[in-house]
């Protein structure tokens, strides 16, 4: 069906898509990078912070993205990097 | 397969010619002295018999050409009346039933090209009479019988597209009991028919009409569905087809019972196509709800899965019946079948293309697609018709008719057929549900021209539906309120109108398939100058391409509504079927005949062929034919340098006699005129139907293609000292041989260069593309050309005829 999409769905408030809250343990990392080339929305970047291993742990780039498919947990080799689903409260500490 | 020397048929015994000269009534003898032509058809050479009569082909003019053969041993029989497309199949059956090969009669056309043509000329059009015997008598003459060669059809069907055309296609088939394979290339049937809210004039729900039929589809043991697929090569001819079909992976199997659950676990959402974007779908989705084959489908252009890398397992995980299976490839499955069905449907006209209108730019500016799944129940809305801006119903609404239609911007010059009615509909199912909306319609002109159209009119009018006739020139949005202005003209009041509404729904057109071009090139079909295919006859074969074994049903042959989709799918069922239930089918006998001996292995006549028909044989020296696959134009014959290859029943031997039989007396008075079957000649037969009256200077010589008009026959003409040629045409693009004419066309330039190096007017030459219906260009061609050739010296003619070689 080829004709041209350019609206927003008028139902994608309705959408309840899971709401990603990402927890990068900072100091157990050692900046392999494996999250940020798998992770397949592009959630994660290299910051520029330096932790106690000495590398530039992972940083989130914009955690609305994040769908939660937990890849990053899966290749992390040090158990650095978690993703829990966010509870609708506004009580929320950002961590990463 | 086909050798010269075992075509080429002994044919020893004397030619008997009988002729019959025919006064249909006052038609032909109103203006042509029927009696002298017969008196002088009877000197002519190999003439035994020549008689007149009031209605040759009434029963008792049949028998009395069947008892002459018998009791004269007529072996050749020429008719001089109507044109051949009209009787030239009663008159060969009459032949065949007396004992004499088909291919043994000959016509004379001296109705549509001469006596109506010619109403107030009877010295000229009795001459002319004379001349058109002459040269069908010169032609018969050199007749062969011939043998027609059967193909067997495979009784099988492939149906493209699976919209309501190829579903009613595709059942009328199954049941009749051929196995039918239905090729869609979305994730399940339905096509357009399954978006439409209601359909006019009965207002069914479409979806609850096509439903069932869908199903029937799914179950039928004699069909086989392959969704999701295209079909990407054809091979093959009439009743033999090899096809090749991408089949691409669902990644989920058979077993998906639909449920759903995957699709609510599902991470990433994009806009639903079937929706036209209005509602969200996931990467794993059905595209809705009444969908066949159910089976869920993965996107993988969305699914987070690529690169064979599972790095999102949610769907695997909900699925209870481990349907899902990321290991799935593309397979090609290779079928054979008989015949093929056409139904791949249209596209809808993208009206952002149209600046003014605000489409794309306007939230509140819709199509009416949209407005189709706004309304419908199982619609984003939940068949609300809100406006996208804030959701609120609409108080006012406009409907603007004709974008995409009946405009010489973006080439659109026809009628959609659909959108009128679809906008009498669509307001009164607003009306419907909130009777008090006010409802403009700006329209060009209101066609409710079917049954039950003008009722539904009728009503909407009674409803309080306003009807202004012509089109906003502007739309522009109040940038608070989101409502939005329509300024134009009132072309019945005179007078300009600026009125306000809440929403404008645009009546877009429909428009051929953006990708029509791959189906045309892999099934050798023609399209018309707007891009839907082009049946074989606009009245008596409308849903036949002009290849054989292959039928058109619904939008893909021109804008239609259902009723017509359904329609000429069962006619396409029953003319496929027809086919498939023969088994097998005569081939006209106008293949071409080898000549191996004259043959130098050159390989032009192949580079011609639009149907792939001839195969160069290098090692052998020679080209080979195959004549299940040759669509008779001939213009294969015309290439040959070596006359190593020419057409049955339309040899050189035979064309030139027909030239000789014209320029024999008073050539430089004459032009001679060689037409196609399908588009000059039938244009020259329309131009005497409508009685347009031309000078008789012109003769007429048929071929099937204009392609098979040999530069030598040119040559021959000027030789003999005609005063002009004319090779007349399909227009390009229309040829009924996909592409021939345009060998027609580098032929004849290239004898345009050749007179202009020799010195000589070149304009004594004419090209003309005339289609069918346009008999008016045909003779207003011909008066052109009268007034040309009065102008050329007999100097002028003899020096052509030197420069051609003639006497």
């Amino acid at each position: 069906m080829p004709e041209r999409i350019w609206r927003k769905p008028l139902d994608s408030e309705k959408a309840k898509l899971p709401k990603a809250e990402i927890h990068i343990i900072r100091d157990q990392c050692k900046g392999c990078g494996y999250c940020i080339q798998y992770c397949p929305q592009k959630v994660l970047e290299e910051s520029n912070d330096i932790n106690a291993r000495g590398v530039h742990p992972p940083r989130v780039v914009d955690e609305s993205k994040c769908v939660l498919c937990s890849f990053c947990t899966s290749v992390c080799p040090d158990f650095a990097i978690f993703v829990i689903e966010k509870k609708e409260c506004k009580e929320n500490v950002k961590h990463g | 397969m086909v050798e010269g020397e075992k075509q080429k048929l002994e044919f020893s015994e004397e030619v008997r010619i009988g002729v019959y000269v025919c006064h249909c009534g006052l038609n032909i003898a109103g203006s042509v002295n029927c009696e002298e032509v017969a008196k002088f058809a009877s000197t002519l050479p190999h003439v035994v018999l020549a008689k007149d009569y009031r209605y040759t082909c009434s029963d008792q003019g049949q028998a009395m050409i069947k008892s002459d053969i018998k009791e004269h041993k007529l072996n050749r029989v020429v008719v001089a009346s109507c044109s051949p497309r009209l009787h030239e199949p009663t008159f060969r059956k009459v032949c065949e039933e007396a004992g004499l090969n088909k291919y043994l009669f000959e016509m004379a056309n001296i109705r549509e090209q001469c006596s109506w043509v010619h109403l107030y000329d009877r010295e000229a059009a009795t001459e002319k009479a004379k001349d058109l015997v002459k040269m069908a008598v010169a032609k018969a003459a050199l007749l062969q019988p011939l043998e027609e060669i059967e193909v067997p059809i495979l009784r099988k069907a492939l149906v493209i597209g699976g919209g309501v055309a190829g579903i009613q296609a595709a059942l009328d088939l199954a049941d009749t009991g051929y196995e039918v394979y239905l090729v869609e290339r979305e994730p399940s049937i339905g096509g357009m028919m399954a978006r439409i809210d209601k359909t006019f004039p009965t207002m069914d729900c479409s979806i609850c009409i096509l439903a069932p039929k869908m199903s029937d589809v799914g179950h039928h043991p004699n069909i086989e569905l392959l969704t999701n697929s295209e079909v990407i090569d054809v091979k093959g001819y009439i009743g033999n087809f090899h096809v090749k079909i991408l089949k691409k992976p669902r990644y989920v199997t058979k077993d998906c019972s639909a449920c759903g659950e995957c699709a609510k676990v599902c991470p990433v959402t994009a806009p639903n196509e079937f929706d036209a974007g209005l509602a969200i779908r996931h990467a794993i989705y059905t595209p809705f709800a009444q969908a066949v084959p159910a089976t869920y489908i993965i996107d993988t252009r969305l699914c987070l899965n690529k690169e064979g890398i599972i790095v999102c397992d949610k769907c695997i995980r909900a699925c209870e019946r481990q349907a899902i299976n990321f290991d799935m490839t593309p397979e090609t499955v290779e079928i054979d079948v008989g015949t093929i069905i056409v139904a791949t449907g249209a596209d809808v006209f993208d009206p952002s293309t149209l600046p003014n209108y605000g489409y794309g730019k306007y939230p509140n500016v819709i199509t009416s697609l949209e407005f189709e799944r706004l309304i419908n129940a199982g619609g984003p809305s939940g068949g609300h018709l809100i406006r996208p801006s804030d959701k609120q119903i609409p108080k006012r609404v406009a409907f603007v008719q004709c974008v995409g239609s009946r405009s010489n911007r973006n080439e659109r010059q026809y009628c959609s057929n659909v959108c009128c009615m679809n906008t009498i509909k669509d307001s009164l199912l607003i009306k419907e549900h909130w009777p008090e909306t006010e409802i403009y319609v700006f329209y060009v002109d209101i066609r409710a021209y079917g049954k039950g159209f003008e009722d539904l009119y009728r009503r909407a009018r009674e409803e309080g539906v306003k009807f202004i006739r012509g089109l906003p020139a502007e739309i522009i949005e109040d940038k608070k309120t989101r409502n939005l202005w329509l300024i134009g003209e009132n072309t019945l009041q005179k007078e300009l109108y600026k009125i306000n509404v809440d929403m404008v729904i645009l009546s877009v057109g429909l428009e051929p398939r953006k990708d029509s071009e791959i189906i045309q090139r892999l099934l050798t079909i023609s399209r018309t100058q707007y891009g839907f295919f082009l049946e074989a006859h606009p009245k008596l074969r409308p849903v036949d391409a002009a290849t054989g074994g292959i039928f058109f049903a619904g939008c893909a042959e021109a804008p239609k509504d259902i009723k017509d989709s359904v329609t000429q799918a069962s006619a396409a069922a029953a003319r496929a079927g027809i086919l498939m239930a023969k088994g097998k089918i005569a081939v006209e006998a106008i293949t071409p005949i080898t000549f191996p001996e004259k043959c130098k292995a050159c390989g032009l006549c192949t580079k011609v062929c639009p149907y792939n028909a001839l195969t160069l044989r290098k090692e052998l020296k020679r080209v080979e034919v195959i004549e299940a696959a040759c669509g008779g134009c001939g213009t294969c014959a015309a290439e040959c340098p070596f006359e190593a290859l020419t057409q049955k029943h339309f040899t050189d031997e035979q064309i030139l006699a027909q030239i000789d039989a014209v320029t024999e007396h008073e050539a430089h008075k004459k032009i001679v005129a060689f037409c196609c079957n399908w588009c000059a000649y039938a244009g020259a037969d329309f131009a005497g139907v409508s009685r347009m009256q031309y000078p008789p200077d012109v003769r007429i010589i048929r071929t099937m293609c204009s392609g098979r008009v040999s530069p030598k026959f040119i040559e021959r003409a000027f030789a003999r000292g005609a005063a002009a040629v004319l090779v007349a045409g399909c227009h390009p693009g229309d040829c009924h041989y996909i592409n021939a004419n345009y060998q027609t066309q580098k032929r004849v330039e290239r004898f345009w260069k050749r007179m202009e190096q020799l010195g000589l007017n070149k304009e004594r030459l004419q090209l003309l593309w005339a289609s069918a219906a346009e008999g008016e260009r045909i003779a207003s061609k011909i008066r052109e050309m009268h007034e040309m050739i009065r102008k050329i010296s007999l100097d002028e003619i003899e020096r052509t005829k030197k420069a051609f070689g003639g006497g």
